[in-house]
């Protein structure tokens, strides 16, 4: 993982594209220092203060919205200038982490993490198991306990593990994590370091993206 | 306004009927598999006990009121069983016991999902929602519905046979027997049919409501479940109605006749 610094990221020379994890350049009034640029293979924190912005971004990256006023770039490509088959690909790539896991209730550890892989990619489903198990012990979860639990059994670090896992067993080249300090504890925060480590063993050349409010630590 | 929201209601389910019969073939994967197993399991099997005695209820009711009040030979008795438990108080009866108990689940947890952003969430998972949610709730239904209409003809029918028996001048021997020379596959099928449709109906409209409440609010969601409900019931009647129609030529029971 190369370290950047917050000029690296904050006082970027143009919005060149090549190379490039995540960048785009937001209003003025959005509680952030307006332009982002993330390189890719880097881990990095980002904040935006006002609520507006931080879904508008998350909006126009995960849901591919279309905005005419939010310039993106998205692992090396101009989304604007994508075909709607080229951002479907480009889709397949990213991952978001919500500040609660993002987990359906009515579905167990297990049954939400395979879920996404279930429906994209079932021919891995049957050795997804092991990998599972080992990427739950790199993030410090109990497996067998946490595997069978609800999410409304599950404390919020368990919640994000589980979202976590669910994401890393697809593989996405660049993952959002948002607010991820809301509902822990002081020394649970400091669990986010595996979590950028974990993905950065796999995906070297992956993107890890910490997007927080004001208050986010 | 309350046409516009009609037709606007109405052109959801069509879609989202559209959307079942052209993305079917996602049952195929584990996940959209496991929730029709569910579903079949909720609606169908673990609904059979209550099913199975309301049946029996009715069938019963039936027979004893047109017996009393038509002084039926056994002969009628017959008919009736055939006529309206068989191919109309069957899958009517399942229909709604259907809706009580599925439609009104199914709408109001799409609605919770809905408001508490899990449908958002499996879009973010690039899970499409109307895939992995609706095409399994309306498989299930509408399979279930079929089942259940059955049972509902077998212990209606049975129990109405076994009670006229013991009311009319006749053994349960000449009831059973004119019964199967009155009844053909056509009445299964029909029923078949009808239940089906019923099933597929309650289960769009329930879906259809759930993912769409009317507000982001926790009160959105037994208003969501409301809509589903009395548009069920208003659609099921309407179609036993064109369905009796066109099959049998037959509208409300018997005053109006069609060419066929």
């Amino acid at each position: 993982m190369n370290p950047v610094t917050a000029e690296d990221a904050l006082q970027p020379p143009a919005l060149e594209t090549c190379d490039v994890g995540l960048a785009c350049e937001l209003p003025a009034d959005s509680g952030s220092d307006g332009r982002i640029w993330i390189p890719m293979g880097v881990s990095l924190r980002i904040r935006i203060a006002n609520p507006a912005h931080r879904a508008r971004l998350l909006a126009a990256i995960f849901d591919m919205e279309p905005d005419p006023d939010l310039r993106l770039v998205l692992l090396g490509a101009e989304v604007d200038a994508l075909s709607a088959k080229e951002r479907i690909a480009l889709r397949a790539r990213l991952a978001y982490l919500a500040p609660t896991g993002g987990l359906l209730s009515n579905l167990d550890a297990w049954e939400n993490i395979i879920l996404p892989l279930g429906c994209h990619q079932p021919q891995r489903l049957p050795g997804a198991g092991a990998e599972v198990r080992a990427l739950i012990n790199e993030l410090g979860g109990a497996q067998e306990l946490l595997l069978a639990k609800l999410p409304e059994e599950m404390t919020p670090l368990e919640r994000k593990i589980t979202g976590f896992v669910r994401i890393l067993l697809e593989a996405p080249e660049l993952v959002l994590v948002e607010n991820f300090a809301a509902g822990l504890d002081s020394a649970e925060r400091t669990r986010l370091s595996y979590f950028a480590n974990t993905f950065h063993a796999r995906h070297p050349r992956g993107t890890f993206v910490q997007l927080e409010d004001v208050q986010g630590g | 306004m309350a046409m516009i929201r009609a037709y606007r209601d109405l052109e959801g389910c069509m879609q989202l009927f559209g959307h079942v019969l052209r993305r079917a073939a996602v049952l195929k994967l584990p996940p959209v598999a496991e929730q029709l197993t569910r579903q079949i399991y909720f609606t169908g099997a673990s609904a059979t006990a209550g099913f199975v005695t309301r049946g029996a209820f009715i069938g019963t009711l039936i027979i004893v009121y047109v017996i009393e009040v038509l002084e039926a030979d056994a002969e009628l008795a017959v008919k009736i069983l055939l006529w309206v438990v068989l191919r109309e108080a069957g899958p009517l009866l399942a229909a709604l016991l259907v809706l009580q108990r599925s439609g009104t689940a199914i709408a109001t947890e799409l609605a919770l999902m809905q408001i508490t952003g899990e449908i958002a969430s499996l879009r973010r998972m690039r899970v499409d929602p109307c895939d992995y949610l609706v095409v399994p709730r309306v498989v299930g239904v509408a399979l279930s519905t079929a089942v259940l209409t059955f049972y509902v003809q077998v212990i209606a029918v049975g129990g109405g046979m076994l009670l006229s028996a013991l009311v009319v001048n006749a053994t349960l021997d000449e009831l059973a027997h004119s019964f199967f020379l009155l009844a053909s596959p056509m009445d299964i099928v029909y029923s078949l049919l009808k239940s089906l449709l019923f099933g597929v109906s309650i289960a769009v409209i329930s879906c259809y409501h759930g993912l769409h409440p009317p507000g982001i609010s926790i009160n959105a969601i037994p208003k969501a479940a409301i809509s589903a409900v009395t548009q069920s019931i208003l659609v099921v009647m309407l179609l036993n109605v064109v369905f009796a129609y066109l099959v049998f030529g037959v509208l409300f029971f018997g005053l109006v006749t069609a060419e066929l």
